[in-house]
């Protein structure tokens, strides 16, 4: 790494300058170091490193902060552990920020004193962002999104031909000509949104959403010129690409006057679009955002679908998503679901609000560069399946279906992945 | 930069394990990264589907999208993850030497 720039530096610091509030000068100066956060971090309990306890992370973005905007840090930066923003420190920010959080926000749960401790890192991971250093696995995606419309750079024409042939396999499978999946219709009561892994890899996930529209009678579409729910740009921690694949989005569903927004199943997409975008944006949603794990429950609790308890037989267990679950508050809808019809479903533990990440958030699938350590943390949740029993794993996040099946690899547990749409679409019964 | 060695064979690799060099890549080294991820021999369709990710490699420079590999190989869906368990792209991308997909794989 080269020396840092003047310029470098101080992008870097732009984001301590341009403070809109003191949430962040609160969280900054409130870490009373008691250590507790260490327990609550996959990344400390599978090492056991002193080094990547959540409170060092918290450290390091801090000691920044003091040396160049407080007093005492100005004129003795050693007496108040202030450091300069030089290449190492710089560094070391790059592989405790980037390399070791997986931003899944549970030592933020367990802090003592309430430090939003996922919001320190996400403010380090801004500053090196303006700095020019992300990753460059991680950066490549951000760039495939912003220059082509989806993150892995999928051109139009390929996406409708996809579409077009999942459309063949729904109706052969429901035997129903009517059984479409619509693009770019006006109007319509859904807009639903994808993970361009879908289209690209794993298909089956859309006929499997299609098939439960179909079956419930929605009124849907999907975009082909805005469908990716994905923002690598939240995990990059860059504000002015975040807000411009976000704002995509939203003029899209306004372009095709759609209600509802129904994100497909991915956790930082949807928290990215539901919960931060109006921050982003700034300015109230003025359509209705939906995860289709609540879309589904809904179809379920008003007796629209009706599934079949004698489908799966295997013992099935769930894998929370951070992002929708510890960040998002959607933690009863899976549940609710998977108990409508699965006999023999068994929870995890710790599960719920308390889940451990499946290793892979944070942007960490993305960058093979930390590979190693999110395959050691990985053996958390491997041993949580493990005790478990089950032989399927359902979860409502294709980036955390990734990570499982490479678990399910790796750890030999011969396991099956799917999300709750396909899980679901199995058992449909369709009249 | 990582390596990892396989049946005595060195290669240099990205951190997910994809080839660092795709143009060194042959059905021998295609054979020994399929042989790492527990497919002990590559069958007639294991191949079918390298091929044609290979191919499309060459000419465009990135991975072929899931339809086009059933669509040209003839292989249904379902049975490409039953060839490849880490999928397409951690699986099948890897075996063909292309360097690893954006995205959430």
């Amino acid at each position: 790494m080269a020396e840092l720039t003047k310029e470098q530096t101080g992008k870097g610091l732009q984001v301590f300058e341009n403070l809109k509030d003191s949430k962040l000068l609160t969280h900054l100066n409130s870490c009373v170091h008691c250590g507790l956060c260490a327990e609550s971090c996959i990344y400390y309990l599978a090492s056991k490193d002193d080094r990547l306890t959540p409170a060092r992370k918290v450290d390091i973005v801090s000691s920044v902060y003091r040396r160049y905007f407080t007093v005492a840090g100005q004129i003795f930066p050693s007496l108040v552990n202030a450091r300069n923003l030089d290449e190492t420190t710089a560094n070391e920010m790059v592989d405790l920020l980037f390399g070791a959080c997986t931003m899944c926000g549970r030592c933020t749960m367990h802090c003592s004193v309430g430090v939003d401790i996922g919001y320190i890192v996400r403010t380090g991971r801004a500053m090196l962002s303006n700095m020019g250093m992300v990753p460059a696995t991680l950066q490549s995606t951000v760039i495939a999104a912003v220059e082509t419309g989806n993150n892995m750079g999928i051109p139009t024409e390929e996406f409708v031909a996809t579409i077009e042939w999942m459309e063949e396999e729904l109706i052969d499978e429901v035997q129903n000509p009517e059984a479409k999946i619509p693009l770019d219709q006006r109007g319509k009561n859904v807009l639903y949104t994808l993970n361009p892994r879908e289209p690209k890899f794993f298909p089956l996930s859309i006929s499997a959403m299609a098939k439960i529209f179909f079956a419930a009678g929605e009124s849907w579409t999907l975009s082909s010129r805005m469908y990716d729910i994905t923002n690598y740009a939240f995990f990059s921690g860059n504000k002015n690409e975040s807000l411009l694949i976000a704002k995509r989005l939203f003029e899209e569903t306004e372009a095709l006057q759609a209600k509802t927004v129904v994100l497909a199943e991915c956790g930082h997409g949807s928290r990215a679009f539901r919960w931060e975008a109006p921050n982003y944006l700034d300015r109230k949603m003025p359509f209705e955002i939906k995860t289709s794990v609540e879309v589904i429950a809904g179809y379920i609790r008003e007796g629209k679908i009706k599934l079949d308890p004698e489908k799966i037989k295997q013992s099935v267990t769930l894998h929370d998503p951070c992002n929708l679950v510890r960040h998002g508050g959607i933690i009863q809808e899976q549940r609710y679901i998977l108990k409508n019809f699965i006999r023999n479903f068994i929870e995890m533990n710790p599960c719920g609000t308390d889940n451990y990440c499946c290793g892979g958030g944070g942007g960490q699938l993305a960058m093979s560069e930390y590979n190693d350590r999110r395959m050691k943390i990985a053996a958390i949740k491997a041993d949580q399946i493990k005790a478990t029993g089950a032989k399927i794993v359902v979860t409502p996040c294709h980036n955390c279906v990734d990570q499982l099946t490479q678990i399910s690899q790796s750890f030999k547990l011969g396991l099956q992945i799917k999300t709750l749409a396909e899980i679901v679409a199995e058992a449909l019964i369709i009249d | 930069m990582a390596t990892i060695e396989i049946e005595g064979s060195v290669f240099e690799v990205d951190g997910d394990g994809f080839l660092s060099d795709p143009s060194i890549w042959n059905e021998e080294v295609a054979r020994l990264f399929a042989l790492y991820d527990d497919i002990p021999e590559m069958n007639e369709k294991h191949w079918a589907i390298v091929k044609i990710i290979r191919r499309n490699f060459d000419e465009k420079g990135n991975a072929p999208m899931i339809r086009m590999i059933c669509q040209e190989t003839g292989i249904k869906l379902r049975e490409i993850y039953e060839l490849f368990p880490l999928g397409p792209a951690r699986g099948a991308c890897r075996v063909a030497g292309l360097p690893k997909p954006d995205g959430c794989v």
